[in-house]
């Protein structure tokens, strides 16, 4: 709970350097010899898990466990974040419909077989409205119907085309024989959610809420999809003080942490000889958020030349420590469907250039520029609770300060914040926006629909009939290439308009203890390799 | 006596009511609801669905008054935020709770008062100096800050300086891993372990403060006419100290008691939350951060009503102290 974290912090800096030489050999991350089977491996996580159900799930780090652990989605991702088979053996895809054939060896872990009936079930279960599953509208709102050809076969149709339309099958079945009389409102609520029958490589073993949630190894898991995991055990431990949890990382009680390092709590645990840092891409970024909706917003001039004036370098050197890079559109880095775009340069003289084209001059000399004697001054919304956003906001009033524009920080709870966001009440924001997954699809932030609807995640009222073009090709063309040319274009327009200024990726940040041997942690997932992950038998714990 | 405690529990039956009506209408007038916490991606559809199954989309009396109907027949609903009855998150989180601040009760009182009275009898001494400056140095220091050094001298500093096992305290959870296959005798040294340090860190500073409380109480009693009466009378030191001046000297100590009894179940936020202790002050502040109205309820309502039996209880050990409030 971002308490007195100033205070706390100093607290982690005598904690870091009083373990520093407790190490007792090179950390633990890379490979290291043979996997062996065997071993509980121990993971701090900031929060509890909520309901273990693929379906009315919600929260990314529970998102994690259920792919990665508990459940065998249809596809998965390789490195290059291109779907490969894995509940799903092989697939047909076409432009308006996908065939699936599922594998025969993949069981639930009461000893059922995962069918084509699962799938649908599933399928059915999240589109209808009352279950309100975010399943359906951030995976399935492209997918129109379901339909079981034969106990393997499943044949799914679109709404439309796509590029990218396997990416909406990034998700697992729910066994049908056990939820099959679930009525949809009382999904979130069940009791199986709370000790799931899964069908992936780790089972359920117990949970302690608030405490700890413990998976154990599924020695039925198919050999084709890499077969029993190496670990017994996993056990995740709820520690929410970043401190604490990176102290148990340090004398040995817990084996690997993610989420909650502070960049440079980071810096300082790279400097630790037992502790490897792993740092990777998130799917998260930031931005200020202009009111396109009012005054003096309205002008795109002005957002553009606000943006010239921001130096998003300074931000990713000193707030994140470097571990991120500058944003320059939604579409990441990391994407394959990213094309490097030219951002609007940090250039004050451009942009004091264009203030003045757009009719702000400093007429009174108080320093602040002004137009029929309305100064250049705003309200920039930002909620507590973030280290990282008071920060960013300093920084960009400063630095906007140096052109003559008035930044005022206004700084509220989370939750009022969010309500005069959502509500369009405010001049400038400092937010943030995560991808749920690897399609590219801006609708939601930057279509003229959304702009019209009330409390929409449009939350700047951008809207540019030419932009929504590019949109609708986008979204249509099946082409990946082709699709990828149209991003870039749109991408391009997006920095001539600026309804935000994109400010930063920022980076994932976990670490792993010396026991902990072959872990692997990338934008898919921090438990992406979990099942390789092994602990010498030499180093397991007593 | 007993009529009298009758009627304060029934007169405290509104009061928590109104307590409560109080609570419901300013946690859901408070900007922002449950679903506040969901991304930003979700389209305001399933926002409205989810707001439907959860019963928010009902006007806020409506809401109210089928809240106090499960309340009054003992059910205080589902968490929106962990989607499980409360009637089964709530004695979970007490008990931990319990286990954790009755210690700290005990370490607070016993501690504290065996400290005041050590000094009140040896006033100006040696002792009663260096207890002054502890006292006040733990008073002085928040808890958040023992707490951390506590983990640094004997979690980590002790385990590199090769202290025996019995001396090093695990940093942070209620159990260690894989306390489920231990033996009920290593089950229960573990969680006495793993209570000491968070109880001391959230003990030592309310201990020094009634430390300071009992020793000028004492004091005053001390330099009483009844006490040199009863040094006269030829009774012994301890008796004159622990029977004659002792007694006399509780009763702000019970005050103090009345006072601490709420705590016992509300839980200490930041100690609970640096030493990974799942209590009542990590339920209420995540139920409060994330709208979980429900949660809150209950919790209030927990607290409210120690606070009302603590403030009894303090008037009951009164006259339980002091024969001159009983018959008054």
């Amino acid at each position: 709970m971002r308490y007195p974290r100033r205070i706390l912090q100093l607290g982690f800096t005598l904690l870091l350097g009083a373990c520093g030489g407790g190490g007792d050999d090179g950390g633990g991350g890379a490979d290291a010899g043979t996997p062996t089977l065997g071993g509980t491996a121990i993971m701090g996580v900031s929060a509890d898990f909520s309901g273990l159900n693929p379906v009315t799930n919600s929260a990314v780090a529970t998102g994690d466990v259920i792919n990665q652990m508990l459940f065998t989605p249809l596809i998965q991702y390789d490195q290059k974040l291109q779907p490969v088979p894995y509940l799903a053996e092989r697939w047909e895809l076409t432009d308006t419909s996908v065939t699936f054939l599922l594998r025969n060896d993949v069981t639930w872990h009461d000893g059922k077989p995962v069918t084509a009936e699962d799938v649908k079930f599933t399928f059915d279960m999240a589109k209808k409205p009352e279950t309100a599953s975010l399943l359906a509208s951030a995976f399935l709102n492209q997918v129109k119907s379901a339909t079981v050809r034969d106990p393997r076969t499943v044949h799914f149709t679109f709404e439309a085309p796509h590029a990218q339309a396997l990416d909406g099958f990034y998700w697992a079945p729910l066994p049908k024989h056990l939820l099959g009389n679930m009525s949809p409102t009382e999904l979130g609520q069940a009791p199986y959610n709370q000790q799931p029958v899964g069908s992936g490589p780790f089972k359920f073993g117990s949970w302690k809420k608030g405490e700890r949630l413990t998976l154990v190894a599924n020695p039925n898991f198919p050999q084709a999809l890499g077969g029993r995991p190496n670990l017994d055990q996993m056990v995740f431990r709820v520690i929410p003080e970043a401190t604490t949890m990176t102290t148990e990382l340090l004398t040995g009680t817990a084996d690997a942490l993610g989420f909650t390092l502070q960049p440079d709590q980071a810096k300082q645990i790279e400097a630790q000889r037992s502790v490897t840092l792993n740092h990777y891409p998130s799917r998260e970024f930031h931005y200020l958020g202009w009111n396109n909706t009012k005054e003096p917003f309205t002008d795109p001039r002005v957002r553009r030349a606000l943006a010239m004036a921001t130096n998003r370098g300074q931000m990713i050197e000193a707030l994140l420590q470097g571990y991120g890079q500058p944003a320059h559109g939604m579409i990441p880095p990391w994407s394959p469907m990213y094309t490097a775009t030219e951002g609007v340069p940090y250039n004050q003289a451009a942009a004091r250039q264009l203030l003045t084209e757009a009719g702000w001059r400093d007429s009174n000399g108080d320093g602040i520029l002004d137009k029929n004697g309305r100064p250049l001054r705003f309200n920039l919304l930002i909620n507590t609770g973030s280290t990282l956003k008071a920060d960013l906001a300093t920084v960009i009033q400063r630095q906007l300060r140096e052109i003559g524009v008035d930044a005022q920080i206004n700084q509220v709870e989370f939750q009022t914040m969010l309500k005069q966001h959502k509500a369009r009440e405010y001049d400038a924001v400092i937010a943030n926006w995560s991808l749920d997954n690897f399609k590219v699809d801006p609708t939601p932030l930057f279509s003229c629909a959304e702009a019209r609807k009330q409390g929409s995640a449009n939350r700047t009222g951008y809207c540019n009939p030419q932009a929504d073009q590019l949109l609708q090709q986008g979204l249509r063309a099946t082409d990946a290439n082709q699709a990828k040319q149209v991003w870039a274009q749109y991408n391009q327009l997006l920095q001539q308009d600026q309804p935000v200024t994109f400010l930063f990726w920022s980076e994932d940040l976990g670490a792993v203890g010396p026991r902990l041997q072959n872990v692997e942690m990338d934008v898919r997932s921090k438990l992406v390799n979990v099942e390789d992950w092994y602990i010498p038998a030499n180093r397991r714990r007593s | 006596m007993i009529a009298y405690l009758l009627r304060r529990l029934i007169g405290a039956i509104p009061l928590l009511l109104g307590i409560l009506t109080i609570i419901f209408f300013i946690t859901h007038l408070a900007p922002g609801d449950p679903l506040g916490n969901v991304g930003p991606n979700v389209p305001e559809e399933v926002i409205q669905q989810m707001r439907r199954n959860l019963g928010l989309d009902q006007p806020l009396h409506i809401q109210y008054f089928r809240w106090m109907g499960s309340f009054l027949r003992g059910d205080f609903g589902y968490s929106f935020a962990q989607n499980r009855p409360i009637n089964e998150i709530l004695p979970e989180t007490l008990w931990n709770t319990l286990q954790l601040t009755l210690i700290a009760m005990v370490i607070i009182f016993s501690l504290g008062m065996l400290i005041g009275i050590v000094q009140a009898v040896r006033q100006y001494s040696l002792a009663d100096n260096l207890l002054t400056f502890l006292a006040l140095f733990f008073y002085s220091m928040p808890g958040f800050w023992l707490a951390l050094m506590f983990i640094l001298l004997v979690s980590v500093k002790a385990r590199q300086w090769g202290l025996p096992q019995w001396l090093v305290f695990p940093v942070s959870g209620m159990t260690s891993v894989g306390a489920e296959f231990m033996t009920p005798w290593e089950q229960f040294t573990d969680r006495v372990k793993h209570l000491i340090l968070p109880a001391t860190a959230l003990g030592i500073g309310a201990a020094a403060g009634v430390a300071r409380y009992m020793r000028g109480s004492m004091l005053e009693v001390i330099h009483q006419d009844f006490i040199r009466t009863a040094r006269a009378k030829g009774l012994s030191e301890r008796t004159v100290i622990f029977k004659h001046a002792m007694r006399n000297a509780l009763i702000p100590i019970v005050t103090l008691l009345g006072l601490y009894l709420p705590f016992l179940l509300s839980g200490a936020v930041l100690t609970e939350q640096i030493f990974g202790w799942p209590g009542m002050g990590r339920l209420i502040v995540d139920a409060i951060f994330q709208r979980d109205y429900p949660v809150v309820l209950a919790a209030s309502f927990v607290i409210s009503a120690m606070v009302v039996f603590g403030n009894l209880l303090s008037d009951v050990l009164y006259a339980v102290v002091d024969p001159r409030i009983r018959n008054g």
